[in-house]
C-alpha cells in the first residue's frame, strides 16, 4: 500500500466533496491565472520599454499642446557629439479612425528620418526601412491594430492599402500603405506613419502647422536619459513652450491611472483568490479531517509513525489543489492560445496572452497554498493520541 | 410548526472552523463584488445626472467629442436660426459657446507621482443659464479677469485647485489663474472641470474657435428633431443629447466593468460550490440529527428550509464581513477614481460609494449564493429514509 495509493483513495472516498472542491477550486484559479498573466504582459511590456532607453518630450501644460518641430534640432544641439542621445523622433497625434468605426486607432505620425532608430524595436529590416523611406504613404502597424481590424477590413494586413479619417482637426482623410506589421508587444496598438506625408497634407488643407505633440529621445543609457531629462526641461525653462520630460513607462503609467488601474485591480484581484483558494481548500482538509480521526486514529494503532500520517494529510491537501489549479489553468491557457485577446483591442486588456510563466507560477502557487491549507489538519492529525481518536465519534 | 431558527443558528457554531472559513470565503468574494458594485453604481450615478432632456451638445461635424472639435464662430452663429431653443429674461436665445482645453495636474491619491488631464472650459455667462444643474458654492469668476472656478469632485482629487490657489493655465501654462470658488453639480462629471472665462482663456490659448456650443431646448421640444435641423444641410454640424454624449464616452469603460464583472461571476460560482461542500459535510454529519428531527413530527420540507435558513445565515455574516472589510479598504487606500472619456482625452472623477442601495444589491447576491449552494444538501437532507439514518453509526 503506497502513498500515492492512500491519498488517492481519500480523494475518491467522497467523491461529491473532492468534486465540489475541485470547482470551488478551479475556478478562482482561472481569474488568477487570467490576472497575473496580465500582470506578466504588462511587466513585460514595462521592462521592453526600459530597455529601449526612450526619453519622452511633451508641453508641460498638456500633451495636446503642440511643440514647433524646430526644438528637435535644438534637442539634438545639446548632444552634436552624440555621446548622450542616439537620435530624436518627432511624433504628433492623427487619432485616425476607419470611418464607419467609432473608435479612433492609436495613430501617430513619426519623423521618417529616425523613426527606425528611436523604434528599432519595431524590428524594421533594411527592406522595411527601403519602402518605409520610398513610399509617402507608407505606415508600419502593431499587430493587435491588424488583429483587431483584418476580418472586417481585409486591408489590414501587410502590403494592404487603408484610409483613416483624423479625429482631430482639420480632420483629414488620408490613404497609408502598410509596408511593415510590428510583432512586439509594446507596440501591438500603434499606427505609425510618416509625419512628412501629414505636414504636407495639412498644408494642402490649409493648415501651416509643422508641428509635433511629443519628442522621443533615444539614449544611449540609463544615466544619460536622466542626465538628458534635466537638461532638456532646462533648456526650455522660461522659453514659451516649457516641456516635461518623461521615460516611456512614467508616461505611460498617468495613462494606466485614467484607463481604470486595471494592473492594480489585477494586483488585488489576485490576492484575494488567494485567500479564497486558500480558505477553500483549510475548509475541505478540516472537514475530511474531523470525519476521517477514527481511521488516522487506526492507522496509528497499526504502528504508523506520526510523521507519515503527517505527510498522508498533507499530500491529500497538495494533491487536491495541483488537480484544482490545473483543472482551472488549462482552459484559461487553451482559450488564451486560441482566442488572442488582441482582438478586443482595449488596452491593456489586448496585451493578454498566454504566458507559460504565468501558468507555471500558478500551478506553484496553488501548490504552497494547498501545503499551507494542509499543514494545521496533518499537525494535528500528528499529535492525535491513538486512545483518543479511536473514541472519538465522527 | 417550523424549525426553530435558534436551531439552524446555534448549528452555525456546533462546526466553529468550517463556518468561520466558509464565512471567510464568502465574504472575500463579496467585498470584490461590493468594490465592483460601488464603482459601477458610482459612474452611472454621475452619468444619471448628466441626462438634461433640454440640453443638447453642438460639435463641430464628424468628430466625437469636445476635445477634438473646432467650430468657428461664425459657424456658431448659424445655430441662431433653430426655433426651437430657450430664451433669457431679455429675449437672446440660450447658447452656450465653450471652449474645452486640458491641463494636466497632480492626482492627489499617489501623492502626484502620476498627473491627469484635467478639462479647462471657457464659458460665458449664459453657460450657467443653459447649464442649470451648476450650482455655486461662492462667488462666480469675473468675465475678463483672470479667474477660475473648480468643479469639487476636481477640486478633490488633483492637487492645488483650492480657492485662493493659482493655477497655471494658457498655452504656455504662464497665466496664473486664481481659483475663487468651487462649483457642484449634483455628482455629474462637469464637477472634474475648471471653469472660466470664455474670451480670457481663448486668448490665453491663442485660439479662434469654440470647441462646442451647448444649447438648451424650450419646454416640450422634441431633442430628436432639434438634432436632425443641426445634423441637416442648413447647419452641418453634429447634435448631441448629454446623455447620448456621456455614454459615448464612456463606452471603454464599460468593456473594463464587463470583464471585471465576469471575473467576479467566476468567483461567486466557485462561492456557490464552496457553499455546497459544506453544507453537505454538515448534512452528513448530521444524519442521525435529521432522522430524529424527522420522527418527533417535523415535515421533509421543514428540514430542508432548515438547511437553507442555515445557508442564508452563514453567507450573510460572511457578506456583512465582507462589505464591512470592502469599507474599511475604501476609508485606507481612497475611495477616488478617475477615468479617461472613450474619446475626451480628460479625465472623469469619481468616488466610490457605498450606499444602502449597493449594500441591498451585495447582500441579496451573497443570499442568493447562500440558497443555491445549500439547494443540493437541503434536499438531499429532506430525502433522508429515516430508519436507515437512524441505524446508522
Amino acid at each position: 500500500m503506497t502513498m500515492g495509493y492512500i491519498v488517492l483513495q481519500n480523494l475518491r472516498r467522497n467523491r461529491l466533496r473532492t468534486a465540489l472542491t475541485l470547482v470551488a477550486f478551479a475556478l478562482p484559479m482561472g481569474v488568477f491565472v487570467l490576472a497575473i498573466s496580465l500582470l506578466a504582459a504588462l511587466i513585460e511590456i514595462g521592462n521592453m520599454n526600459e530597455r529601449e532607453l526612450r526619453l519622452g518630450v511633451h508641453h508641460k501644460v498638456t500633451l495636446i499642446n503642440l511643440l514647433p518641430d524646430a526644438m528637435r534640432r535644438k534637442i539634438e544641439a545639446l548632444d552634436p557629439e552624440r555621446k548622450r542621445l542616439t537620435a530624436v523622433c518627432g511624433m504628433r497625434w492623427f487619432g485616425g479612425k476607419i470611418p464607419e468605426e467609432p473608435a479612433p486607432i492609436q495613430s501617430l505620425a513619426a519623423d521618417a528620418d529616425t523613426f527606425p532608430i528611436v523604434y528599432s524595436d519595431a524590428g524594421m529590416t533594411p527592406e522595411d526601412i527601403e519602402a518605409w523611406n520610398k513610399d509617402r504613404q507608407a505606415a508600419v502597424v502593431g499587430y493587435g491594430v491588424i488583429e483587431q481590424y483584418k476580418q472586417k477590413y481585409p486591408d489590414f494586413k501587410l502590403g494592404g492599402r487603408v484610409s483613416l479619417k483624423s479625429s482631430v482637426p482639420p480632420y483629414l482623410e488620408l490613404e497609408f500603405h502598410i509596408v511593415k506589421v510590428i510583432e512586439k508587444a509594446n507596440r501591438a496598438q500603434t499606427f505609425y506613419f510618416r509625419r512628412d506625408y501629414l505636414t504636407e497634407s495639412l498644408k494642402e488643407a490649409g493648415v501651416d502647422s509643422p508641428k509635433c505633440n511629443i519628442f522621443w529621445v533615444k539614449c544611449n543609457g540609463a544615466d544619460e536619459l536622466r542626465e538628458l531629462q534635466t537638461a532638456i526641461d532646462q533648456e526650455f525653462s522660461n522659453s514659451a513652450d516649457e516641456t516635461k520630460s518623461e521615460d516611456e513607462n512614467a508616461f505611460a503609467a498617468s495613462f494606466t491611472q485614467a484607463l481604470g488601474n486595471l494592473p492594480g485591480l489585477m494586483n488585488a484581484m489576485a490576492i484575494v483568490v488567494l485567500v479564497i483558494v486558500g480558505l477553500v481548500a483549510g475548509n475541505t482538509m478540516m472537514m475530511s479531517f474531523r470525519e476521517r480521526t477514527r481511521e488516522l486514529g487506526v492507522f496509528k494503532a497499526m504502528g504508523f509513525p506520526p510523521i507519515r500520517i503527517f505527510t498522508i494529510v498533507l499530500s491529500e491537501s497538495v494533491m487536491l489543489a495541483a488537480i484544482g489549479a490545473i483543472i482551472g489553468i488549462a482552459p484559461v491557457w487553451i482559450g488564451l492560445t486560441f482566442y488572442p485577446l488582441p482582438k478586443l483591442g482595449v488596452l491593456p486588456i489586448a496585451s493578454l496572452k498566454a504566458s507559460p510563466a504565468a501558468a507555471y507560477i500558478s500551478l506553484i502557487i496553488a501548490i504552497a497554498i494547498g501545503a499551507a491549507a494542509g499543514f494545521w489538519p496533518a499537525y494535528q492529525a500528528m499529535r492525535l493520541r491513538t486512545v483518543d481518536a479511536l473514541r472519538r465519534v465522527a | 410548526m417550523a424549525l426553530p431558527l435558534t436551531y439552524n443558528w446555534k448549528n452555525l457554531f456546533v462546526r466553529k472552523s468550517t463556518t468561520v472559513l466558509t464565512c471567510l470565503i464568502i465574504a472575500s468574494v463579496v467585498g470584490v463584488l461590493t468594490w465592483l458594485v460601488g464603482f459601477k453604481s458610482s459612474l452611472d450615478r454621475s452619468l444619471s445626472f448628466a441626462n438634461d432632456r433640454a440640453k443638447i451638445i453642438v460639435l463641430k461635424q464628424g468628430s466625437t467629442s469636445e476635445t477634438n472639435s473646432a467650430i468657428a464662430p461664425e459657424d456658431a452663429n448659424k445655430l441662431t436660426q433653430l426655433q426651437s431653443l430657450a430664451v433669457d429674461a431679455k429675449g437672446e436665445p440660450l447658447k452656450s459657446p465653450e471652449m474645452v482645453v486640458q491641463v494636466s495636474l497632480p492626482r492627489k491619491r499617489d501623492n502626484g507621482v502620476t498627473f491627469a488631464n484635467v478639462a479647462v472650459r471657457g464659458v460665458t455667462d449664459t453657460a450657467f443659464a443653459v447649464h442649470p444643474n451648476i450650482r455655486l458654492l461662492s462667488r462666480p469668476f469675473a468675465q475678463g479677469q483672470l479667474e477660475v472656478i473648480v468643479g469639487v469632485q476636481a477640486a478633490k482629487q488633483f492637487g492645488g485647485l483650492e480657492v485662493g490657489d493659482v493655477v497655471q493655465l494658457g498655452y504656455g501654462g504662464n497665466r496664473g489663474f486664481t481659483v475663487v470658488g468651487h462649483f457642484s453639480a449634483n455628482g455629474a462629471p462637469v464637477e472634474s472641470e475648471i471653469w472660466g472665462p470664455l474670451t480670457v482663456l481663448m486668448s490665453s490659448y491663442s485660439r479662434t474657435a469654440y470647441s462646442s456650443v451647448s444649447l438648451r431646448l424650450r419646454d416640450g421640444v422634441d431633442a430628436k428633431a432639434v438634432v436632425a435641423e443641426i445634423e441637416g444641410p442648413a447647419i452641418e454640424m453634429t447634435g448631441k443629447t448629454e446623455s447620448d454624449y456621456w455614454t459615448e464616452q464612456t463606452s471603454n469603460i464599460r468593456i473594463y466593468m464587463m470583464i471585471v464583472g465576469v471575473l467576479v461571476g467566476i468567483m461567486s460560482i466557485a462561492a456557490i460550490f464552496a457553499i455546497a461542500n459544506t453544507m453537505y459535510a454538515s448534512v452528513a454529519g448530521r444524519t442521525r440529527e435529521i432522522a430524529m428531527l424527522r420522527t418527533i413530527g417535523f415535515t421533509p420540507n421543514q428540514v430542508l428550509l432548515g438547511f437553507l435558513y442555515e445557508s442564508v445565515f452563514l453567507s450573510l455574516i460572511g457578506g456583512v464581513l465582507g462589505l464591512l472589510a470592502c469599507a474599511a479598504w475604501l476609508s485606507l487606500a481612497g475611495n477616488t477614481k478617475d477615468m479617461f472619456g472613450s474619446n475626451t482625452f480628460t479625465t472623469m472623477g469619481f468616488e466610490i460609494r457605498l450606499g444602502p442601495a449597493i449594500v441591498v444589491k451585495a447582500l441579496g447576491a451573497v443570499a442568493a449564493v447562500g440558497l443555491l449552494g445549500a439547494l443540493f444538501p437541503a434536499w438531499r437532507a429532506s430525502k433522508l429514509q429515516v430508519i436507515k439514518a437512524m441505524r446508522e453509526a
